[in-house]
């Protein structure tokens, strides 16, 4: 009884409950599509980062990081088997110096990626972005890649011929004159300002020796990365094997805070609907102060009043969080499929390795956190109504017009 | 037997630090089966004595025992529950709850004693008939006329068969027509099933059938008639 009481109640003024569960349905909708445009933006740049950079894992010299000292090269006998059984994946041998390219027009200084051209398709997207000319090929010895606004800067152009210097192990300069095969435009201004990818033979053949640097691993299921970096550690020791996370801190950066944000957004949606429904409720209360007093004269005790105010303030949040997060489920799966059109500002959002079109994504959780939020805020949100309802003394309650 | 004993009853309200008396020093018993006004002018201490007869209110010093139990001495919660199982409420205003019907405000005290669902509708029923309104169990407060409403309230009230009825000035609100009809329902349930009414009024239409009047003037029971 105290349940359809609370239910019925909540229909005696239908205006002013409509006006809450719209700010409910507002709030969770608005909610829903900017938490999933925020997945959407960290995902692309993820992404984006995983198939331009870092792939999921990679394998270094454990000093390599420090300062990608040539020097610190692989062991010659390092591979990975693929039918192991650490799942699906693919890799794809590096050698990663630091250099200069230097043209007619002016001077840079790089990194040089010397890679094996078809294995790095199965691991990078780099052969896709192409703008213009070609990918690396293995018919043309000396064939070198690099970025659009790199190219623009050192003035090469397709067939144009740049140097590429370097030293060795001792400290002796390498220079080597390579020719622009292909120049790319990876949507990373950082990597087309700073990376320039050569084949790791033509690197070899300068150097004068097999060297390898890293081994990039590009796994099948991404879910599986724990595992299958656990895996490697345990099959090379010596070695540093790092996920993308700890190879890019960015990444990691956005990946957590992508949850920080969610957590902050759904605080504020929450705040401002406890003072919502604080509002409404204390008029209710307000309104019915009589016939309250009366329910306690009868026998109401206090613990059922108050669940009855909180059950009131629970059905008139939750009723609107399901039509938010469905127009919002539907929203975005509009836009996940059409894509949040941000070309105006493409070449900003370059900068920040961010895609100019947003494919907004929900996480199941979400709704889940959504709904919990709507629940924890209304039940909140009710503690203040129901204890000021249930301090009413019968006598007095009962005397209000 | 005594179902109300009241001992020396005070009870002085501070509103904005003056002192007022509204009962000095009371001693009323009322035994079951008793059809009880308490009468007086406007002021007079009556609706203060049958708040705290009723438990809604207490006393600033004397006693007061309900069914032998000193309700003087019990917690806030004890008293709500004591009320509910012990005490019949009709006020003025009717006081139903107006998103429930008929039928579910008269049962909803027997739904917070826990009486079975059998239970509860059989004896709904049998009170909606006994008050006149067996056709209009499924009609809302505001679908029914005062006197139809008073009714229910006083269905509500016999529901929990408590040991008597407290009406504050139950026909205040009524017409002559009404005020009629209430009354002889009232006095057929005294009769007929003993149960036992006290009213606080000034109606003379209630005073004129009651069978014990006791006035009250300035906070003290200047006369005790019983007819």
């Amino acid at each position: 009884m105290i349940v359809k009481l609370a239910w019925r109640n909540i229909w005696r003024s239908p205006i002013r409950s409509f006006v809450v569960m719209g700010s409910v349905i507002v709030g969770v909708w608005s909610l829903v599509v900017i938490l999933s445009y925020s997945y959407g933006v960290v995902n692309g740049y993820v992404k984006n980062a995983i198939s331009n950079q870092t792939s999921h894992i990679q394998i270094h010299h454990p000093s390599f990081g420090d300062d990608m000292d040539i020097a610190f090269t692989l062991p010659e006998n390092s591979t990975l088997d693929s039918s192991s059984s650490m799942g699906g994946f693919s890799y794809s041998k590096r050698a990663v110096v630091s250099g200069m390219i230097s043209t007619t027009k002016g001077a840079r200084g790089v990194t040089i990626k010397a890679i094996e051209p078809e294995k790095e398709k199965a691991v990078t997207t780099m052969h896709t972005e192409i703008v213009e000319g070609e990918y690396l090929t293995e018919d043309k010895k000396n064939q070198l890649i690099l970025g659009a606004s790199l190219a623009e800067k050192l003035g090469l152009k397709v067939r144009k011929k740049a140097v590429i210097q370097f030293q060795d192990k001792e400290g002796n300069v390498i220079a080597g004159s390579f020719r622009v095969v292909g120049i790319f435009d990876s949507g990373n201004r950082l990597i087309d300002d700073a990376q320039i990818y050569i084949k790791k033979g033509d690197l070899e053949n300068l150097i004068g020796t097999a060297t390898t640097h890293e081994m990039a691993v590009l796994l099948s299921d991404p879910d599986e990365l724990g595992s299958v970096q656990q895996a490697l550690t345990a099959a090379f020791p010596d070695l540093q094997v790092e996920s993308y996370r700890e190879i890019s801190p960015d990444v990691k950066l956005y990946e957590t805070q992508i949850g920080t944000s969610s957590m902050i957004f759904i605080t504020i949606f929450m705040l401002a609907l406890i003072f919502g429904i604080i509002n409404t409720m204390l008029m209710a209360i307000l309104e019915r102060t009589r016939e309250l007093g009366m329910l306690m004269s009868i026998g109401m005790n206090k613990i059922r009043l108050f669940f009855m105010i909180v059950l009131e303030t629970v059905f008139l949040a939750c009723i609107g969080a399901p039509f938010g997060l469905f127009i919002g489920w539907l929203t975005v799966k509009y836009f996940a499929k059409n894509g949040f059109d941000l070309s105006a500002f493409a070449d900003g959002l370059k900068q920040f390795n961010i895609e100019s079109i947003i494919y907004p994504s929900i996480e199941p959780t979400l709704f889940f956190q959504l709904s919990l939020g709507v629940i924890i805020t209304a039940i909140l949100a009710s503690i203040y109504p129901a204890l000021r309802a249930i301090r009413l003394r019968p006598v007095e309650a009962i005397r209000k017009l | 037997m005594r179902v109300i004993k009241a001992s020396q009853l005070k009870k002085t309200y501070n509103p904005k630090g003056i002192a007022v008396e509204a009962l000095k020093g009371v001693d009323l018993n009322i035994d079951k089966g008793e059809f009880t006004a308490i009468v007086g002018p406007s002021g007079s201490g009556k609706t203060t004595l049958l708040n705290i007869i009723g438990g809604l209110d207490r006393p600033s010093s004397g006693q007061i025992m309900v069914n032998n139990t000193d309700i003087t001495s019990l917690t806030e919660n004890k008293l709500i529950d004591f009320r509910k199982e012990n005490i019949g409420f009709v006020f003025q205003a009717y006081n139903l709850i107006p998103v429930l019907t008929a039928k579910e405000n008269v049962e909803f005290v027997m739904l917070l004693q826990g009486t079975s669902e059998k239970e509860r509708n059989a004896r709904t029923e049998s009170l909606l008939k006994a008050v006149g309104l067996e056709d209009k169990i499924d009609k809302r407060p505001g679908e029914l006329s005062g006197g139809q409403q008073q009714r229910v309230a006083v269905a509500r009230a016999l529901a929990p068969k408590p040991s008597f009825i407290l009406a504050d000035e139950p026909t205040a609100n009524l017409d002559s027509q009404s005020t009629a009809n209430l009354l002889d329902m009232m006095l057929a349930l005294n009769k007929e099933e003993g149960v036992t009414f006290v009213f606080s009024t000034h109606d003379q239409r209630v005073i004129d059938r009651a069978r014990r009047v006791v006035t009250l003037e300035d906070g003290l029971i200047v006369s005790d008639v019983t007819r």
